[in-house]
């Protein structure tokens, strides 16, 4: 019960600050437009503190637990995910640093092996093929700007896609 | 008669076929993928059509535009990634038949769909083009606001275990759906000077998060617990009998026709067909031993019929008035010019034989769809006999690619990693994703109709009820609303009675 409190109170907070940010809207000069900029965010606002807070007032009667594996550090599970969640996060920030191709080849086996796959030669050949065939497609078929990272890394990607 | 024997000749030849094929194919695999969408497929089309004559333009861009429309479910039902907008309504069902090893049927269910509700809308466009499309041009603010209240009712049908959480996730997808640039006056909302925030926030990233990447995080922490050798079975297609078709007949005949009028209607728009489609057939058979959302073959049919009759629906304003209702009929649009052809009133009398050209490509298309669809659905199908650790790093590569070349904004990816983490809190707590989406998608068209309205109505909102149309859709909204409450009602008499 208490991971749902926080969660809804985390939502709460959100809703709240939302509603502060859309009563500090201009009004609008159009005085047919009655509700301008800010009005639908008020109405939706409130509404949400409302259905929020009848959740609320429900998850306080039924007391029922709710395991989140995410935040529970002390099981395998726990771990993995968290794990896998900071690999992604890495992962991203790595992208506009080194780039698309180095970034996904360094993603794809950690993040596997974390989960659990245990068998390194399939796991090198799904992490080239995988990075091939998405740099191929998307980069030079398709055109898409991928990340190129920074300074050589970029010079080195433009001999790729 | 000569008319139409001149359109078979241009679309019943080998070099026609041979376009037809390649543009079906190349719409499956652009809608199949994340990030490349319909518009962009028929953009790569486009430098091909330069030199053609304009009946092989059309029936290469109008293949791949059938195709790209039904591309889109393959990643929804194997990856819970919807490849376009579009298939969104597909992944509530379609997905979770995958998870029960019912892959092949429901991928044969989405191309069974996606042939019917094209052949379909073809009809229908032969038909009654240029009567439809002045009944679509009545439209205005006042319609348009309830015809985004209708789409935000499905959030019943779609969202109906929780009904006060499904609510708050409406209420969120909405919230989400007001950052941006405010488009009545253009006052800047929620974006605390951050120019990536400008634009809003679309729902694609946030799909992908909330969908694609939050399902992998809740398949990583079951991963040690479950029978992993499941997902190792073969997948083939399975296209759906001829009985048992018959048999849901009514979903093909209403999903399609939902799409048609949908698809008509200019800024509609096929996301908003499929989710109104898949709410309405959630409505009517509820009772089905299968629920919704847990892989009931009607949930499929539904979105995928609604989506791909809104192709022919939407050639209707684009050809017919000149409007292009969605941004793929504005390419095309821009296609037929540039082959120097002009939409609007003056095309089909200039152009006899153009319409029933259009006609036959829709149905030669969608033919292939349904026999040569196995096919490519067949390679994709592949994709699930990797084990979990490297599907759900597949998935979560192929998802940041999506959201990365959506735009290609990295900010669009951080919005990614935070639905994704947002969309797997959700599902812990049980609220619905679906109807976080709903909101999303719908958000824009109802604010802005709502407020056009009562702008055009001097301050007042009389004009959503005095508008027949209008207020037919918004009846029909309190009907989608009060039936659940209504039918329980009921069922308390009737066990009462008894």
């Amino acid at each position: 019960m208490a991971a749902e409190l926080i969660f809804n109170c985390l939502v709460g907070l959100g809703i709240v600050f939302y509603l502060i940010q859309a009563f500090s809207l201009p009004p609008t000069d159009n005085p047919t437009d009655v509700l301008g900029a800010g009005g639908l965010p008020v109405i939706l606002g409130i509404l949400g503190l409302v259905v929020l807070a009848a959740i609320t007032v429900r998850v306080f009667r039924a007391r029922i637990a709710v395991k989140i594996p995410m935040f529970d550090l002390g099981s395998l599970d726990g771990r993995s995910l968290a794990l896998n969640v900071a690999l992604l996060f890495a992962y991203m920030m790595l992208l506009d640093v080194i780039g698309f191709v180095l970034s996904t080849l360094l993603y794809l086996p950690i993040a596997a092996w974390f989960i659990g796959y245990r068998k390194p030669v399939a796991l090198a050949v799904f992490t080239v093929a995988v990075t091939t065939t998405f740099t191929v497609v998307f980069g030079i078929l398709f055109v898409v700007p991928l990340p190129r990272g920074i300074g050589q890394l970029r010079e080195l990607s433009y001999m790729i896609y | 008669m000569d008319v139409f024997i001149q359109a078979l000749g241009a679309v019943f030849n080998p070099l026609s076929a041979v376009l037809v094929i390649v543009g079906t194919l190349f719409g499956i695999v652009c809608g199949a993928l994340p990030g490349l969408s319909t518009s962009m497929a028929i953009i790569l089309c486009l430098p091909f059509t330069y030199t053609m004559s304009p009946d092989l333009a059309i029936v290469l861009l109008i293949a791949v535009y059938v195709g790209g429309a039904c591309g889109g479910s393959i990643s929804a039902i194997l990856l819970k990634t919807p490849g376009t907008p579009e298939a969104v309504a597909t992944t509530f069902d379609g997905y979770p038949m995958a998870q029960k090893g019912q892959a092949g049927m429901a991928l044969g269910l989405a191309v069974t769909a996606s042939s019917f509700g094209t052949i379909f809308s073809a009809i229908v466009m032969l038909m009654a083009a240029p009567l439809l499309a002045k009944v679509a041009l009545s439209f205005q603010s006042a319609e348009y606001f309830a015809l985004g209240l209708l789409g935000l009712s499905c959030v019943t049908s779609i969202a109906a275990k929780d009904q006060l959480k499904a609510a708050l996730s409406v209420i969120l997808g909405l919230m989400i759906s007001t950052v941006g640039i405010d488009s009545i006056n253009g006052v800047e909302r929620f974006a605390f000077g951050q120019p990536f925030l400008l634009n809003g926030i679309h729902y694609i990233t946030v799909m992908i998060g909330a969908f694609a990447v939050a399902e992998v995080f809740k398949n990583i922490e079951e991963y040690r617990h479950r029978d992993n050798t499941l997902q190792q079975g073969s997948v083939s297609i399975e296209l759906m009998k001829f009985g048992e078709m018959v048999k849901m007949w009514a979903t093909f005949v209403k999903a399609s026709v939902i799409g048609v009028i949908i698809g008509i209607i200019p800024a509609a728009g096929g996301s908003i067909s499929s989710l109104i489609a898949y709410g309405e057939t959630s409505r009517s058979h509820k009772h089905d031993a299968i629920k919704f959302g847990e892989g009931n073959p009607r949930g499929i049919i539904a979105p995928e019929s609604a989506n791909n009759a809104g192709v022919g629906g939407a050639l209707v304003p684009t050809m017919v008035l000149g409007i292009p209702g969605s941004p793929v009929t504005a390419v095309i649009m821009a296609a037929f010019m540039i082959i120097g052809l002009r939409p609007g009133p003056l095309l089909l009398r200039d152009q006899p034989v153009l319409l029933d050209t259009i006609f036959l490509s829709l149905v030669f298309a969608a033919l292939l769809l349904f026999f040569g669809g196995r096919f490519v659905t067949r390679q994709f199908g592949h994709i699930l006999k990797l084990p979990y650790p490297l599907l759900g790093t597949l998935i979560i590569a192929l998802g940041l690619l999506g959201a990365y070349s959506f735009q290609n904004s990295f900010y669009d990816v951080i919005i990614m990693f935070i639905a994704g983490v947002g969309g797997y809190l959700f599902d812990k707590f049980k609220y619905s994703i679906p109807a976080l989406i709903l909101g999303l998608i719908l958000g824009d068209l109802v604010e802005n109709s709502l407020r056009k309205q009562i702008i055009i109505g001097d301050g007042t909102a009389m004009g959503f009820v005095t508008r027949p149309v209008s207020l037919v859709i918004l009846l029909m909204v309190v009907f989608v609303l009060a039936w659940p409450m209504f039918s329980k009602l009921m069922g308390k008499r009737k066990s009462s009675a008894a």
